[in-house]
């Protein structure tokens, strides 16, 4: 288990961590979201040491973080970085050269995961001559090609077509229900809410929400309801308890309500007050509960 | 991965990747193809012997050319061409022969057996030919004067060239063995050339990872020490093995073509200069690597490289004054300054000038003082890795290592 507690860094007068503590269990996947500069590149560079926090712990299995636990993580930067003018099947050997791997088995895991990312047919070619796509599929190539017990890996969905999310998603599930711990800062709420069973939120240096997606939208104060009605809509919505806010876009009508509001007695009101065509009750998004945490 | 380990995989890539490089490839052919033409070709162009035309005007002047002429040869090997030949013209007009003179057609007018003339004043190199004319002169001189007394005609011109005191040293050396010196002297401009010509090469090569950004992803599992002693271990084998091929090619071509004739030179002093070489070397590209770690682009490297350039040109001239007062105050100071003792430690060792516990101990600063610059620069490194664009003064990257 990778476990960051009560992580303080700042740079001259930047405050990036203020109190920041996350933890991921092996098998587990955990979705680390925040707004810009939240400092999540800073909570996950502090895991390999790459800046030395203020105060604070990370600990792995429960001990302090060695050098000898870094070979065995993968890490995906923020600030991709490849050599250029190398070819990536060597690339990826020399990555798991660098991780204490025989070079045969480097060379053997460079084959497969270049198979798993069907770029074995551009063994040989330089990492320049790629397309982005391509050269982000052999960065997180690069951060799996040893085997890593812990896969830290930031942003590793940003600027991907479709077809490449849907790859690099089936490669983090297969890693986590093999047993690895796999933690991934994204924008893209969605992919996170369909990948993620627990994500962590972090604002101005602190996680301000922690837990795992159903929990998080089970304790949110708020509902959301849709509806679709023929006749008076609006009186109807009146009657509702506690309500934030109404949207109408035309056809459907938004209403987010508060958790604790019974909808039953409404739910037969609106059937005697006309045909009820569309009617659903749900609990936030995951984009909301962001958008609630980080304002 | 074991530190070494480490630092050998690093090397490695550098050896492959770079070695393979068209880059490096071509410029190493082109070296080889400059040396080897630098050598060959004067052999071509010309013999061996100098040939000055001087003009003649009056009587008296043929025995000073004919002595000038025995002086410069006398200690010719049979069997090659002369060393020296003075071709004359005879001239009745002292104008036209000026106006010759003028033009370059001759190199200088005797006259009368009294008098030279040339052009202008000498410049830094001397007049080779003047020299001669006037140990010709005074040869002829003597020779009357031999004459004059009624001596038995003597050999002016064997006593002239030969050395009648014999000479000896405390060492039990032969006091005139120059090798020793030429060694030493060979020695420290190949080292010279060496550090400015493969110095930047290490500047800039440090600076390749930050410039690509890989660095993040290589020290979540190498230290920053290990990447730096592997780039430097790795980029100076390229330099070094483009270097020692391009100085064995021209000894060989140099040994084939009798351009020159190679000295033999002891084992002891091969040793030497050979281990002042390597250790001079790594503490230059030590120091040429910690810089590289405190810029990002390969295009901020150049403005980094002066404090270090400069040094070896500091240890090049302390070495070039070792050389005339190798047991001086300067030179044993020198001995024991880690940027200074590469340049004037084996030229101190080839003159066989300096005490045998000075030598070990400037062999320990050395080592040491490398070994400290990759633990300095590694740590250099770590701190101004993260930090994109831009140079980054030593104190906060020293400092930034320590937070």
């Amino acid at each position: 288990m990778l476990s960051i507690r009560d992580l303080h860094k700042s740079f001259g007068d930047v405050t990036a961590l203020n109190g920041c503590n996350l933890a991921v269990d092996r098998g587990g996947m955990l979705g680390f979201l925040g707004p810009n500069g939240a400092g999540k590149t800073t909570a996950m560079r502090s895991v390999f040491g790459l800046i030395r926090p203020d105060s604070g712990t990370v600990t792995w299995d429960g001990h302090p973080i060695e050098h000898s636990d870094l070979l065995t993580f993968g890490y995906m930067p923020e600030e991709r970085g490849l050599y250029p003018r190398m070819k990536i099947h060597d690339q990826l050997t020399y990555m798991g050269r660098l991780h204490g791997m025989s070079p045969r088995d480097a060379g053997a895991a460079a084959d497969r995961w270049l198979e798993v990312f069907d770029l074995t047919d551009r063994r040989t070619d330089t990492v320049e001559s790629l397309s982005h796509g391509n050269q982000q599929r052999v960065q997180l190539a690069a951060a799996l090609i040893h085997d890593p017990d812990l896969l830290v890996l930031d942003e590793p969905f940003a600027g991907l077509d479709p077809i490449a999310v849907d790859t690099m998603s089936d490669v983090l599930r297969e890693q986590a229900e093999v047993g690895k711990a796999v933690i991934f800062s994204s924008h893209q709420l969605d992919l996170v809410e369909d990948l993620c069973e627990e994500v962590a939120i972090i604002n101005e240096g602190t996680v301000v929400v922690e837990g795992t997606v159903r929990q998080l939208k089970d304790a949110a104060p708020i509902r959301h309801l849709e509806l679709e009605v023929e006749g008076d809509a609006n009186g109807l919505i009146a009657t509702l308890e506690g309500i934030r806010s109404t949207d109408f876009d035309g056809l459907r009508h938004t209403v987010i309500i508060d958790a604790e509001t019974d909808v039953r007695g409404f739910i037969a009101r609106a059937e005697e007050a006309g045909r009820l065509r569309h009617f659903s009750y749900t609990t936030p998004s995951l984009s909301d509960l962001f958008r609630e945490a980080v304002q | 991965m074991s530190g070494i380990g480490a630092v050998w995989q690093v090397a490695l890539r550098e050896l492959r990747v770079r070695g393979r490089s068209k880059a490096y490839l071509i410029t190493s052919a082109l070296i080889l193809a400059i040396v080897v033409a630098l050598v060959v070709v004067p052999r071509f162009l010309g013999d061996d012997t100098d040939v000055y035309p001087v003009g003649l005007i009056g009587m008296g002047n043929e025995p000073i050319v004919t002595a000038a002429e025995q002086l410069a040869n006398a200690n010719d090997e049979p069997d090659e061409p002369p060393s020296v030949s003075i071709e004359t013209t005879v001239y009745e007009e002292a104008t036209v022969a000026k106006a010759d003179l003028a033009e370059g057609i001759i190199d200088a007018i005797l006259i009368d057996g009294r008098e030279v003339m040339v052009e202008r004043p000498a410049g830094f190199t001397g007049f080779p030919l003047l020299n001669l004319l006037q140990r010709g002169a005074a040869t002829v001189e003597l020779e009357q004067i031999v004459a004059e007394e009624g001596q038995a005609a003597a050999d002016v011109i064997e006593v002239m060239t030969s050395d009648p005191l014999e000479t000896t040293t405390l060492s039990g050396e032969d006091a005139r063995d120059e090798t020793g010196g030429i060694a030493a002297y060979a020695g420290l401009l190949l080292l010279y050339a060496a550090i400015l010509l493969y110095g930047t090469w290490i500047l800039t090569g440090v600076t390749e990872e930050k410039s690509n950004r890989v660095v993040e992803v290589l020290l979540s599992s190498i230290r920053p020490w290990q990447l730096l002693s592997g780039k430097i271990l790795g980029i100076g084998t390229l330099g070094v093995g483009q270097f020692a091929g391009t100085v064995i090619v021209a000894v060989v071509a140099l040994q084939v073509s009798g351009t020159f004739d190679i000295p033999s030179i002891s084992g002891a002093t091969i040793f030497n200069l050979v281990l002042w070489f390597v250790l001079g070397f790594l503490i230059f590209a030590v120091m040429f690597g910690a810089a590289g770690s405190l810029v990002n682009r390969p295009e901020d490297a150049q403005s980094i490289a002066l404090p270090m350039t400069m040094s070896a040109v500091v240890g090049f001239f302390l070495a070039m004054a070792t050389l005339n007062d190798p047991d001086g105050i300067a030179a044993t100071i020198g001995t024991f300054i880690p940027i200074s003792a590469p340049f004037v430690v084996p030229v101190r060792a080839s003159l066989n000038a300096i005490p045998l516990w000075q030598y070990g101990a400037s062999v320990i600063l050395a080592i040491a003082s490398v070994v400290g610059l990759v633990f300095v620069g590694g740590r250099i490194y770590a701190g101004g890795v993260l930090r994109y664009g831009g140079k980054v003064g030593f104190r906060e990257a020293w400092r930034s290592a320590r937070d």
